[in-house]
């Protein structure tokens, strides 16, 4: 599902994210990256509709996103939040199967395919053994997986992660960032993610967008765009592009 | 292990859901005239079949059809109700320590029984009176705080002072009445199930039925609102509609209850949490468990009220008694996570 952003403009009190005009490819990754505050976060709750949304700023393909209902958009798109604690303790089978919401009527429960499709997201995600434990006693890189096995089990076309990764040690970040290049590759979900690491957006991103004070200031292929002068001008900081193993590292 | 754990589950909802039944017909039993199991069925065989009438004394038949089973049957329901909306509300608003009586209900009821029982004389029946004005507090209460989308902690101090409002309009009602409507007025504050008969019941048991049944239905929606209210919406669930569902279900179930039967306090509160700690979070599981323990409780009380001693408690004094030890006790005991 190609997405296409056209002339967006949020307000919330003394911010204003403003982008004129920004796309995003089916079945790739895309990560959004740029300082605390330049509006990352805002981008990503505006495409998931979660913001208030203007007709004709946002298409799903051919979609008005403005024009959905919010059951539709939510079997379009899947939102994964930063990580929370919720108060009460579901277990992890029942967490993941809330992700079904959108697909069943209002009074009703979720079905055996509900709980097929909630099953399968879990396998996906390597934590079906952790079914019936309750995912208030889980890690934070165990519950980012729980997570997106919901966002999974949502079975929706696009999926939004706000960053991921953050909390996470080396290994779950990896972990992480695997699984979800492995939804743009192998599922051919068009995913969006918010990072800081910048080694990480570089490494598994298709395509990069640099926000600052709620404006793109760059957006494109990694190789095409990622300079030094750029990352200087971003983050009022002089870094370094250094070349190592075929991959590019930044440096401070 | 596993396999063992989710069969005692599996057993302890079983028995949880039968215990109800089975103590409203050991219950139409008990009391100051003790009625043997026997005639009792004869008085139930007798609707169907008159040639029965004859087998059963006319007093006893009385008894069971028309003083005891409006009474267990108020139970049965109040129970039920003020422990489901309390676990209702307490997924909704993402808090163990909702429940409708903290949102004004039970002091906008307190004021509007004895408003009509002070001033309206036996024209206006105390039980709508307390009914709008249980009503009302909580609407006042969810306006005042900003039509829900208000921060819990703003809904709850709102809760807090409406209720102190109410209060203090009770005060002014019971400072101006006269001794004989305020004994009235005491005794139903202090809950109290003695008092129902068929035409109490006729409004509120329908009403209590309709909205139990409203979030029987809406039991696994419940987990999905007890997320914030953004995942809920990104999850494809129109959060503020529902809310209003859920929130109007469970203030009218409550209002009926407590306005046929008393302030009944703490059973919405405490009722939910002993399910959790036996079954675990899931609303699929807590929303009929929570009727079937709420039932059980009410109903034994009221058991205990009648035949322990030769004067009737009121029944809220006494699940206040019996409830907050027995929660207490079993917080105490407890020691893994249940919320």
């Amino acid at each position: 599902m190609n997405i296409r952003v056209d002339k967006l403009i949020f307000n919330n009190r003394n911010f204003t994210l403003s982008v004129e005009r920004l796309e995003f490819e089916s079945g790739r990754l895309a990560a959004i990256v740029g300082p605390n505050g330049a509006g990352k976060t805002t981008l990503l709750k505006c495409l998931a509709a979660i913001h208030p949304l203007s007709r004709n700023t946002v298409f799903f393909g051919r979609q008005d996103l403005a024009g959905l209902r919010l059951a539709e958009r939510a079997r379009l798109i899947s939102y994964v939040p930063q990580e929370h604690s919720p108060i009460f303790s579901y277990t992890v089978r029942d967490f993941v199967l809330t992700g079904r919401a959108a697909h069943l009527p209002l009074f009703s429960l979720p079905s055996a395919r509900d709980e097929a499709a909630a099953q399968e997201a879990l396998e996906f995600v390597g934590l079906e053994p952790f079914a019936d434990r309750p995912y208030s006693q889980l890690s934070s890189g165990e519950r980012r997986l729980v997570l997106i096995a919901r966002a999974l089990a949502q079975k929706s076309q696009v999926l939004f992660l706000d960053e991921p990764t953050t909390f996470l040690d080396p290994k779950h970040e990896w972990q992480v960032l695997e699984f979800v290049s492995k939804l743009a590759g192998q599922k051919g979900l068009t995913v969006l993610i918010t990072l800081h690491n910048m080694d990480m957006a570089v490494k598994y991103s298709d395509s990069l967008v640099f926000l600052k004070e709620g404006k793109v200031i760059a957006a494109g292929r990694p190789d095409d765009i990622l300079t030094e002068s750029l990352l200087q001008d971003v983050y009022d900081l002089p870094m370094k592009i250094v070349a190592c193993d075929g991959r590019k590292l930044i440096v401070r | 292990m596993k396999e063992i754990r989710r069969k005692r589950r599996t057993w302890l909802a079983v028995g949880l859901l039968v215990l109800p039944f089975a103590l409203f017909f050991l219950s139409l039993n008990v009391g100051s005239y003790p009625i043997p199991l026997r005639d009792v069925g004869k008085s139930f065989l007798s609707l169907i079949v008159p040639s029965l009438r004859s087998e059963v004394p006319p007093a006893v038949r009385d008894i069971v059809l028309h003083i005891r089973l409006p009474r267990l049957l108020l139970a049965l329901a109040a129970g039920s109700s003020l422990a489901v909306s309390g676990a209702a509300l307490q997924a909704l608003f993402k808090n163990p320590l909702v429940n409708e009586y903290i949102l004004g209900l039970s002091s906008g009821s307190a004021f509007g029984a004895a408003l009509s029982l002070v001033f309206l004389g036996r024209a206006f029946p105390p039980q709508a009176g307390a009914f709008i004005f249980g009503v009302a507090a909580v609407l006042a209460v969810l306006f005042i705080a900003g039509r829900l989308e208000a921060s819990l902690v703003s809904l709850l101090l709102t809760g807090v002072i409406v209720s102190a409002f109410f209060s203090a309009l009770l005060m002014l009602v019971e400072f101006l009445a006269s001794p004989y409507a305020l004994q009235s007025l005491f005794y139903w504050l202090m809950g109290n199930l003695a008092l129902a008969g068929w035409r109490d019941l006729a409004l509120s048991l329908p009403i209590m039925a309709v909205g139990l049944l409203l979030l029987f239905l809406l039991r696994w929606r419940l987990n999905v609102l007890s997320m914030s209210e953004e995942e809920a919406r990104a999850l494809g669930v129109d959060v503020r509609r529902e809310k209003w569902l859920v929130i109007l279900a469970a203030t009218l179930i409550t209002a009926a209850a407590t306005s046929v039967a008393g302030i009944i306090g703490w059973l919405g509160l405490i009722v939910p949490h002993l399910v959790r700690m036996a079954v675990g979070a899931d609303n699929r599981a807590v929303i009929p468990l929570s009727a079937a323990l709420g039932a059980s409780f009410l109903l034994a009380a009221d058991a205990a009220a009648r035949s322990l001693t030769s004067i009737e408690i009121p029944i809220g004094i006494f699940t206040s008694l019996i409830g907050i030890p027995v929660f207490l006790a079993l917080l105490k005991k407890s020691k893994k996570v249940w919320l």
